[in-house]
């Protein structure tokens, strides 16, 4: 579309954690493995806090480009450092 | 008014050539009878009954225009001195100019003076100080300045030539105290003015209040509706012929509307369609009454509808049919008509109707329909079959009236086919609009359910953090590519921790490692330590679960 879709934003967020995904999802992964019952809570929390710095980077790159609406390209770059941050 | 009017309402276009065309070269300044006051009132109320009537007519200068022809009219029919515009003096004055020697000094002098009379006269209240100082002044005259809401300066301009007349033709104003300066000047003036004012008027000092308020209103509602509707008087005619389309949408629904201004950029598709929706048989309650509406000169509804319109094509970006809608009077127009028809279309589908008026998935199939019906129309208006190019042309107008419906499926296909086609098409449609109805809807294309769904789901969750973390507007692209990132993210997680797990010879991963694994990524420090971070970032109730916490009886929870 030539029209750029922006999505609003969310006011109120669940702070719920998708503990059935989570699970899931490192199933699928690692079949191999598993995942002590309070593990997933922490796994969550790691995602929570890497989202929130995937997305402090990424607001700090719109905001250095001057653009007001959060693109992809600052996404990418954000996601470059930011997992390179989370390789542990 | 009758030989100027010999059709029942001309509209006052035509009153104005008829004027120009005569140029009559008596006088417009006579004394003003009874009777003509008498009829010039009649007229101005039923030029006004008129121009609220008629919203396809030319805008602005047409009340002025109306009023000031009634007035010429009626001045040159009747050669009385109605109470005039200012305008209408003016024209007079020019059209009768060389015919008597007192307009002679007054075309010269009246331009002049009338701006400055205008102005020490602005001062003053406008009608008030016109209906005080004037008391006998006809109906006509009061009415006028009622009439001339925007004109304020004419009322003034006429009140001072009223004052030459009055203060020439009839003992009683003393008044112009206040346009000393008018007076002053327009004493020069010493028209044919000097027609006393008529017994009518002097009888009717009472009507002379009632109308101002509610005529200024009228006249700046309906030339804002002229300006905003669309011209084509049909229309109104289809509306109205289309009286079933008023016990399909509530009264209710019609409260939906005010919200969807308010909606504003939502969620585009979803909540635009939902939205829309309800602002769609909102804006399909309020058609049928436009007519009446119209008629009784109350546009300001229809601006309203205009201003939902706007508002909720503003909202939705897509939409094909309400993006013209600022540009084309039309749409306003036509998407009301439209709305009638859709909205008998609606209650044709029967169970469709309620659902897509009421359901999203009512709506969306709807939209889907139409959807496909709006990609036919923008391959090509007359594309393969008439019945199609009904079928869509219905659909246009269907998705032009409820817009808000169909918005979704319409933003991809029809920008610019709807806006020229709904206007011959809903003349079309209408006959077309049973076979459109019995399109089925098409079914909706599901995509891949099986795997992909849920993990996206799952995936979304976090996504909707991301985007409340940013604080900021984002693209959707840039969403996807977030979603991306987590895909990988979870990789590289799940690969860590299994690192870490064979690392301490365990299959099982522990919260050990993932502390080691917080601690490995920076955000476990010695200076802030996993249980911060839980306290900081996690609900109370994961936080009972994960940090021990002593309970009564020595116990600990949960268990080290």
């Amino acid at each position: 579309m030539a029209l750029v879709t922006i999505v609003s934003q969310k006011k109120q967020i669940k702070r719920k954690a998708p503990r059935g995904f989570l699970k899931r999802v490192f199933k699928l992964q690692k079949p191999q493995l598993r995942l002590e019952k309070s593990g997933d809570l922490l796994v969550h929390l790691n995602c929570l806090l890497f989202v929130h710095r995937l997305a402090e980077e990424s607001r700090t790159n719109a905001c250095e480009s001057k653009c007001r609406v959060i693109n992809k390209e600052h996404v990418l770059a954000a996601a470059k450092i930011i997992l390179k941050k989370s390789r542990g | 008014m009758a030989d100027h009017n010999p059709d029942g309402d001309p509209t006052p276009r035509t009153l104005l050539r008829r004027v120009l065309d005569t140029a009559d070269p008596r006088t417009p300044r006579r004394p003003r009878s009874a009777r003509s006051g008498a009829q010039r009132a009649l007229l101005e109320r039923a030029s006004s009954r008129r121009l609220s009537g008629q919203t396809k007519t030319i805008a602005k200068g047409r009340s002025r225009g109306a009023r000031s022809i009634g007035r010429s009219t009626h001045v040159q029919a009747r050669g009385h001195l109605e109470e005039q515009t200012p305008r209408t003096l003016l024209k007079n004055i020019l059209l009768t100019a060389p015919e008597s020697s007192i307009l002679m000094p007054e075309s010269v002098v009246k331009p002049v003076p009338a701006p400055q009379v205008v102005q020490p006269s602005r001062r003053e209240s406008s009608r008030g100080s016109l209906e005080l100082q004037l008391p006998e002044l006809e109906p006509s005259t009061t009415l006028a300045p009622g009439l001339l809401a925007p004109g304020r300066r004419k009322q003034k301009l006429r009140l001072s030539m009223f004052q030459q007349g009055v203060d020439q033709g009839l003992p009683l104003s003393r008044e112009p105290q206040g346009n000393a300066d008018a007076s002053s000047l327009t004493s020069s003036l010493n028209l044919t003015f000097a027609t006393p004012l008529q017994p009518q008027s002097v009888q009717r000092p009472g009507l002379a209040r009632r109308p101002p308020a509610r005529r200024a209103v009228d006249v700046g509602a309906f030339l804002r509706d002229l300006r905003d509707t669309s011209l084509a008087p049909p229309n109104i005619v289809l509306e109205d012929t289309q009286p079933f389309s008023q016990p399909t949408v509530g009264s209710p629904v019609y409260h939906s509307l005010p919200c969807t201004p308010h909606t504003g950029a939502e969620d585009a598709e979803q909540a635009a369609g939902r939205r829309t929706q309800s602002s769609g048989p909102g804006l399909q309650n309020n058609s049928p009454g436009k007519p009446a509406q119209f008629l009784a000169g109350e546009a300001e509804e229809v601006n309203a509808f205009a201003l939902g319109f706007l508002s909720t094509s503003s909202a939705v970006s897509r939409e094909d049919e309400v993006e013209p809608l600022p540009d084309g009077v039309e749409e306003a127009e036509k998407k009301m008509e439209e709305e009638g028809v859709s909205v008998s279309e609606m209650e044709a589908t029967g169970a469709q109707g309620p659902s897509r008026a009421e359901e999203p998935k009512g709506h969306t199939q709807v939209t889907e329909a139409e959807g496909s019906q709006g990609t036919a129309e923008a391959e090509g208006p007359g594309a393969s079959s008439g019945d199609e190019d009904a079928s869509s042309k219905a659909a246009s107008p269907e998705s032009a009236s409820s817009t808000p419906e169909s918005l979704q499926a319409r933003q991809h296909h029809q920008f610019p086919e709807p806006a020229p086609p709904p206007g011959a098409a809903v003349l079309s449609s209408e006959p077309a609009e049973p076979l459109l109805v019995r399109h089925p809807p098409r079914p909706r294309t599901t995509g891949p359910r099986p795997r992909q769904d849920p993990h996206k789901a799952g995936l979304s969750h976090y996504v909707k953090l991301f985007s409340f973390f940013a604080k900021m507007p984002m693209e959707r692209k840039a969403l996807e590519m977030v979603e991306k990132c987590l895909d990988k993210y979870f990789q590289h997680l799940c690969d860590d921790l299994e690192v870490f797990a064979a690392h301490a010879g365990r299959k099982t991963v522990k919260p050990e490692d993932l502390e080691l694994l917080m601690r490995r990524q920076g955000l476990v420090t010695d200076q802030v330590s996993l249980h911060v971070l839980v306290e900081r970032h996690l609900p109370l109730e994961y936080r009972q679960l994960l940090i021990p916490c002593a309970y009564s009886g020595n116990s600990v929870f949960p268990a080290q």
